[in-house]
């Protein structure tokens, strides 16, 4: 499957050759891969520099002008260092911009916590107008991206390090709807990223012990699909949630919210600890230390939802 | 290039029926900075009157100028010009700072026809003019963006970002007057201004933000040239400037007049 990365250049490229609004900015990252943009769309990338609220806060003025702005770098300084540039600059002023983050959560693993961002939907939720997605392959990518790029709202998109693998339909892909990856009778899984694979994984060595797992993917963080996880959770009555997230203010607070009119349910969650991740080593390192395997999920299924 | 100039402070100066909308418009509120508004007026009222194109009837005409106000707390200043250029009525005035009001103690851009970006936090503004001035390069179009920056804002770190970045790009289009009223002094002094602005790569010029003709003199002095430095127009101002009572550094720089201090301050004002 193609990297998630090269689908984000693909991407823009893609969009930026039919749309001459598209204008690309970025702070000192992914340039070499953004050249075939920058020859195919002239005047419309720049690599600003190391300053990233400047570049954001930039995006604005072109958004007054009726340009799509594209600001990308990675997650924290967009996000936590730049975050008043995107409350007062777009959701404030009802401009639109589209933020495309690497290095989320822990995928820079042996770069250490200054690179890490666990709490990109925590705070970028309760800021009015925008949207969050979370696209873990590339089709998903690229579908969100052209259905949401022009709708003047602050659409946030978590780039992960890895993709989950599993290929959707193009009629699948619809921004703000969950998809139900596998049906079952008895537990729902919601999940959302490259975490999927582990979901899937887990389901199909839980249906051999005889457990009926339904599996939700969530690539749409906000607006939430309350609608498939309240249907699903009603019958099953026992849910668990597994994000690449704090476990606070992430999707868990979604799935809570589109559930609580249901009595009686069974509720269990793999996320980021209230901790810094401070351990090195390959994201896969930093997934068994934290939780995010198939073992964890059939264990705390079994001693948590029965 | 010389000192902040003395003779500034205290004198008669223009606009003084602006000042008294300001002092009035306040005075109905019950809030607004007067005295920040005082040291932009003068620069404010000469950019709508010979500099800025603009329609009132259309704010957002394709062929207008762009001003942002960077120091978004001096707004009582653009309020009034904007009355005066037809974009909002007396009534707005009046009711500043009322809960249904369109004028607010910093400007939204969503409520008010006529100002291009809602400030209040610093540093934001000169940043959003860059983007501006940016896009407007990338679609060819030759509208002038111009800034109003505090010094006192020239401590925001974005502010030299954007200082770099705007130089960088070579943006010509882009125009940014430092309303030099000495607030950084009072906390945490930015010194030699003009070299610094001149050492980040901009066309430096210095006035006195008070005297309409060194006004005049260095909008007509600088040539509007798309692929050259961006110019930044740093004025000399005096916070409060024509009120002798207000000026320069104290308490009424959120202060409201009671209606004796009104009456002072008419008088100073010669009205």
């Amino acid at each position: 499957m193609k990297d998630m990365r090269q689908e984000f250049a693909d991407t823009l490229l893609e969009v930026g050759k039919m749309d001459e609004d598209l204008v690309v900015m970025v702070g000192d990252i992914s340039h070499f891969r953004l050249l075939d943009f920058a020859k195919a769309c002239p005047g419309r990338y720049y690599n600003i520099g190391i300053c990233e609220p400047t570049i954001v806060n930039m995006a604005a003025g072109l958004s007054m002008l009726g340009f799509y702005p594209v600001v990308h770098t990675i997650a924290p300084f967009i996000v936590e260092r730049s975050y008043e540039q995107i409350k007062l600059d777009f959701c404030y002023q009802e401009l639109g911009v589209n933020i495309i983050t690497v290095g989320s959560a822990f995928d820079y693993s042996t770069l250490g916590c200054t690179h890490h961002c666990y709490v990109d939907f925590a705070l970028l939720k309760p800021l009015p107008d925008t949207e969050i997605f979370f696209p873990a392959s590339p089709r998903e990518l690229n579908a969100l991206f052209k259905q949401t790029y022009n709708n003047n709202k602050v659409s946030y998109f978590r780039v992960p390090k890895l993709s989950h693998d599993f290929v959707f339909s193009q009629e699948q892909l619809i921004a703000g709807k969950g998809i139900k990856v596998k049906s079952g009778e008895e537990i729902t899984i919601i999940v959302t990223g490259p975490q999927l694979k582990t979901a899937l994984d887990a389901s199909e060595r839980l249906k051999k012990d005889g457990v009926d797992v339904e599996v939700i993917y969530i690539h749409t963080i906000k607006p939430f699909d309350q609608e498939l996880v309240l249907e699903s959770v009603k019958n099953t009555k026992k849910v668990m949630v597994i994000e690449e997230h704090s476990m606070y203010g992430g999707m868990g607070d979604e799935v809570l919210r589109a559930i609580k009119g249901i009595g009686g349910v069974k509720y269990s969650f793999i996320a980021i600890p209230d901790i810094f991740v401070r351990d090195y080593g390959s994201y896969a390192d930093i997934c068994q230390s934290l939780g995010f395997t198939t073992e964890n999920i059939i264990k705390k299924v079994k001693s948590e939802l029965f | 290039m010389e000192g902040r100039e003395e003779v500034i402070l205290g004198n008669n100066t223009m606009n003084n029926e602006l000042r008294k909308k300001i002092v009035d418009m306040v005075y109905k509120a019950g809030e607004g900075h007067i005295p920040s508004a005082f040291s932009i007026i003068d620069i404010i009222a000469y950019l709508y009157d010979k500099v800025i194109k603009f329609d009132p009837k259309n704010p957002a005409w394709d062929e207008r100028d762009y001003f942002i106000l960077s120091k978004g707390h001096g707004c009582a200043a653009l309020y009034v010009v904007l009355e005066k250029q037809g974009f909002i009525s007396q009534d707005d005035l009046d009711s500043k700072s009322k809960f249904k009001g369109i004028l607010g103690g910093h400007p939204d851009r969503t409520k008010i026809p006529g100002v291009e970006a809602s400030t209040g936090s610093l540093g934001h503004g000169i940043v959003t003019a860059i983007g501006i001035a940016l896009g407007l390069k990338i679609r060819n179009k030759s509208n002038k963006v111009i800034v109003l920056v505090g010094d006192g804002e020239c401590n925001e770190g974005t502010v030299w970002e954007a200082a770099l970045v705007a130089a960088n790009l070579k943006l010509g289009n882009l125009y940014c007057i430092v309303d030099n009223n000495g607030s950084a002094a009072q906390v945490l002094p930015v010194p030699d201004l003009p070299d610094k602005w001149r050492s980040f790569g901009w066309d430096t010029y210095r006035i006195n933000g008070h005297k309409e003709k060194e006004i005049e003199r260095v909008f007509k002095k600088i040539k509007f040239n798309f692929d050259s430095k961006p110019k930044v127009i740093i004025a000399d101002t005096v916070k409060g400037k024509g009120v002798s009572f207000m000026e320069t550094h104290g308490p009424w720089h959120y202060k409201v007049p009671n209606k004796e201090e009104l009456e002072l301050i008419y008088k100073e004002l010669a009205l």
